[in-house]
């Protein structure tokens, strides 16, 4: 596997509490990467790392290297603009903006600077066809986003976070809130992403876990217990707290 | 998220495995046992017996995959699940080897045999051994003792060459026994078979404590 | 055993049921008695020249309260201007940028006193602050006060109803690169549009109410005025004088104001009624 992102020696701290432990990990370019773990070993705050989403907030800190291609992101003086449209994060519950479909998916690329009414139109063509939405939604564009079904709006932010073409599509729970037919949608929606972006995706669903994903990290007391391919994580871990926790004897 | 309801389903099913192979052990047993003392009745009873080892497999295979189908087994749990689909097999076919003895004895007849039985109640103590001492691994998931019963089967394969070499002889010397004779070998043959699908099963073993699929010990047959 | 508690549960409920009926009734009651009233005796007082023509000199018939009128109005449209951007642009603070700070904690504790303030108590406050220093009562002093009464209740509207945007929401904004001032305007703003028009409208049908304040700050006019520094004539002032006075006409014409105003406040709630329905359609 080519590495997307390394991460060395991470350590992360909320305040002065300690998140992150020392973590390790290498993110395969175009693979889906699984974090599993019990609620609270870290996945989620170690997800939120890769794109510095923790700066949002004041008091947290980072150690370590996180090299995304050729550059440390945790570098000071970074702009945190452009690493945030090269690595997009999609949230658990979906989070439509009040606003028209299209007008949701334009928003990043306007922010962008982008102006021409028909460049942005095709862009957000695009990037519903990608997210497999747009023959659900081309003859209601205009319609507020907030109309659309769990699933779809959850859809429609895949394409709003793909429309700014990002390298990186960070997965917090992305089907937590859905069902399973939205579920199976977004799985599949997953494997078609793949072929062109890098995911990492934090899940609570073992079975989607070894679904979807090429590699898997099992976190634990925000350290990283096992991190290898996920046939062999959901047949035979190394760890036998990996073991424990995927069958179900402890979590 | 602790799942004991479903890991005492699974330790149920196993502990189902288990009894089955005391079933099929003491089938082999008792099918040697009647060989030896032309006891056909006992042989008939064999035969009936194995109509029971036959449902117990199937039983054993249907929860299996409703545990599959209702739990999503992972890592150990699946692996032990996998395994014991095809241990039960196994130890069908080790029940069927067993009936095939009875049914030999049978078909011998009320006669004599053409020789004592000596090695072959000693061949059939080894494979009966190596059959529960591989259950026992498997109960404790001990992939160390089952290669070293793999190890085993040369020796049962050693007594078969003999006890073969020896009713070769005996038929060169007096043809009238061939038929006999033969019967005697697929008897022998019977539990050389027997002693190979221990090392199958030990194999399974093996998978479940490491997770790694190999070839232990390629049988001379 | 089971059935005699069944039946002594049900007993129980029959009688709340009723109780909550009643009192519910009860007060439905003397609302509608008001509104009746109201209606009746101020239809009597309500012609043309109510909204066309100045008061007439005390004893005399005739004569209306066009003045008053527009002095609402424009008191009214003054305190909105003066209470709803910086109330709103408080709430955002307390919801946005301040929020779990001490600042906000201690704005939020003095609009929460505020709320509860008589309003009286501005009036006179306002007095003290404006109208004796520049020597006399004015529109401006009165729409100073509608606009403190009115800062506390779009303050903390506008702080929940923009607490009501999910964090994620914001945080998604942020994530695609959009800067916090952006996501406020861009984002959560339109999240909470319609709530806090419900809350801006429903404060403003709440001042334009008020008497008490106005009495020690905007006073009252016998005739037109436009300017900001004069004494201005409101509807509320006017019928507490024509009330308070001796003659019949005046107390009709008060009647016929307290139904104005009433028709006022009941069409701008109402009006807030249909946005917030407005908002669960989409």
């Amino acid at each position: 596997m080519t590495a997307k992102i390394t991460i060395k020696g991470l350590n992360f701290y909320y305040g002065p509490k300690q998140a992150l432990r020392n973590i390790n990990v290498r993110i395969g370019e175009r693979e889906i990467t699984a974090l599993i773990g019990p609620s609270g070993c870290g996945k989620t705050t170690f997800l939120r790392c890769l794109n510095r989403m923790h700066d949002l907030y004041p008091g947290n800190r980072y150690e370590g290297e996180i090299i995304l291609d050729d550059r440390n992101i945790l570098e000071p003086g970074l702009d945190l603009i452009r690493l945030r449209s090269k690595v997009g994060i999609v949230f658990q519950k979906p989070t439509p903006f009040p606003m028209s479909i299209s007008d949701n998916i334009a928003f990043g690329l306007k922010l962008g600077g982008m102006r021409n009414r028909r460049e942005l139109a095709s862009r957000v063509e695009a990037a519903l066809r990608v997210s497999a939405l747009w023959d659900e939604t081309k003859d209601r564009l205009h319609d507020s986003a907030l109309s659309l079904s769990g699933g779809q709006q959850q859809r429609l932010c895949i394409a709003r976070a793909i429309a700014v073409e990002p390298e990186v599509i960070l997965m917090d729970e992305p089907c937590s809130a859905l069902d399973p037919v939205a579920t199976a949608k977004i799985e599949d929606l997953m494997s078609d992403l793949k072929k062109n972006y890098t995911v990492v995706i934090v899940t609570h669903n073992m079975q989607q876990a070894a679904r979807v994903s090429d590699h898997t990290g099992f976190f634990m007391m925000g350290e990283v217990m096992e991190f290898d391919r996920t046939q062999k994580i959901f047949t035979a871990p190394s760890n036998k707290l990996t073991e424990d926790y995927i069958t179900g004897r402890f979590g | 998220m602790t799942r004991e309801a479903y890991h005492k389903q699974l330790k149920d099913v196993q502990d189902e495995l288990i009894r089955l192979s005391e079933m099929v052990g003491t089938a082999l047993k008792d099918s040697i046992e009647a060989l030896k003392n032309r006891d056909i009745e006992a042989s008939r009873r064999i035969i009936k017996n194995d109509v029971f080892v036959n449902n117990r497999r199937f039983e054993i295979e249907e929860r299996c995959i409703y545990l599959i189908a209702t739990q999503q087994p992972m890592a150990v749990d699946l692996r032990v699940l996998a395994a014991m689909i095809n241990v039960v097999t196994d130890l069908e076919r080790i029940g069927d080897h067993a009936e095939g003895i009875a049914r030999i004895s049978i078909s011998i007849g009320d006669g004599p045999l053409v020789k004592p039985l000596i090695d072959m109640p000693v061949m059939a103590e080894k494979a009966l051994s190596m059959l529960q001492r591989c259950m026992k691994a498997f109960v404790e998931r001990d992939a160390e003792t089952a290669k070293k019963i793999c190890d085993e089967d040369d020796e049962v394969d050693a007594r078969y060459d003999a006890i073969y070499d020896e009713l070769i002889h005996l038929m060169i010397e007096n043809p009238k026994i061939i038929k006999d004779a033969t019967y005697m070998i697929w008897a022998a043959h019977n539990i050389e078979r027997i002693a190979d699908r221990v090392t199958n099963i030990a194999e399974r073993v093996v998978y479940m404590a490491t997770g790694k699929m190999q070839e232990m010990n390629v049988s001379k047959y | 055993m089971t059935g005699f508690h069944y039946t002594k549960r049900k007993v129980f409920n029959y009688a709340a049921q009723t109780a909550s009926l009643l009192c519910a009734v009860c007060g439905i009651a003397f609302l509608f008695w008001i509104l009746k009233d109201v209606a009746v005796l101020g239809a009597g007082g309500l012609d043309f020249s109510f909204f066309t023509e100045l008061p007439a000199p005390p004893g005399e018939a005739g004569g209306g309260m066009a003045n008053a009128i527009t002095g609402t109005l424009l008191i009214t449209v003054i305190a909105t201007a003066i209470g709803v951007p910086s109330g709103i642009l408080a709430g955002t603070y307390l919801s946005e940028y301040g929020r779990g700070g001490r600042v906000a904690a201690t704005v939020r504790f003095i609009a929460d006193i505020l709320v509860a303030a008589p309003s009286i108590v501005i009036g006179i406050f306002v007095y003290a602050i404006i109208v004796r220093p520049a020597g006399g009562f004015s529109t401006i002093a009165g729409a100073m006060a509608l606009a403190i009464i009115m800062l506390p209740v779009v303050i903390r509207t506008a702080e929940e109803m923009l607490k009501l945007v999910p964090d994620a929401t914001r945080e998604a904004a942020l994530a695609l690169g959009a800067p916090h001032w952006k996501v406020t305007v861009l984002v959560v703003y339109r999240g909470a549009l319609r709530g806090i028009t419900t809350g801006v409208m429903l404060a403003v049908a709440r001042v334009s109410g008020e008497t008490a304040p106005l009495l020690f700050t905007s006073f009252n006019n016998a005739y037109w005025n436009w300017k900001l520094n004069e004494p201005t004539a409101t509807l509320t002032v006017t019928i507490f004088n024509y009330a308070m006075g001796p003659y019949e006409e005046w107390h009709a014409k008060a009647w016929a104001a307290a139904l104005l105003i009433t028709a006022g406040v009941l069409f701008v709630t109402l009006a807030a009624r249909l946005v917030v329905r407005g908002r669960s359609g989409s």
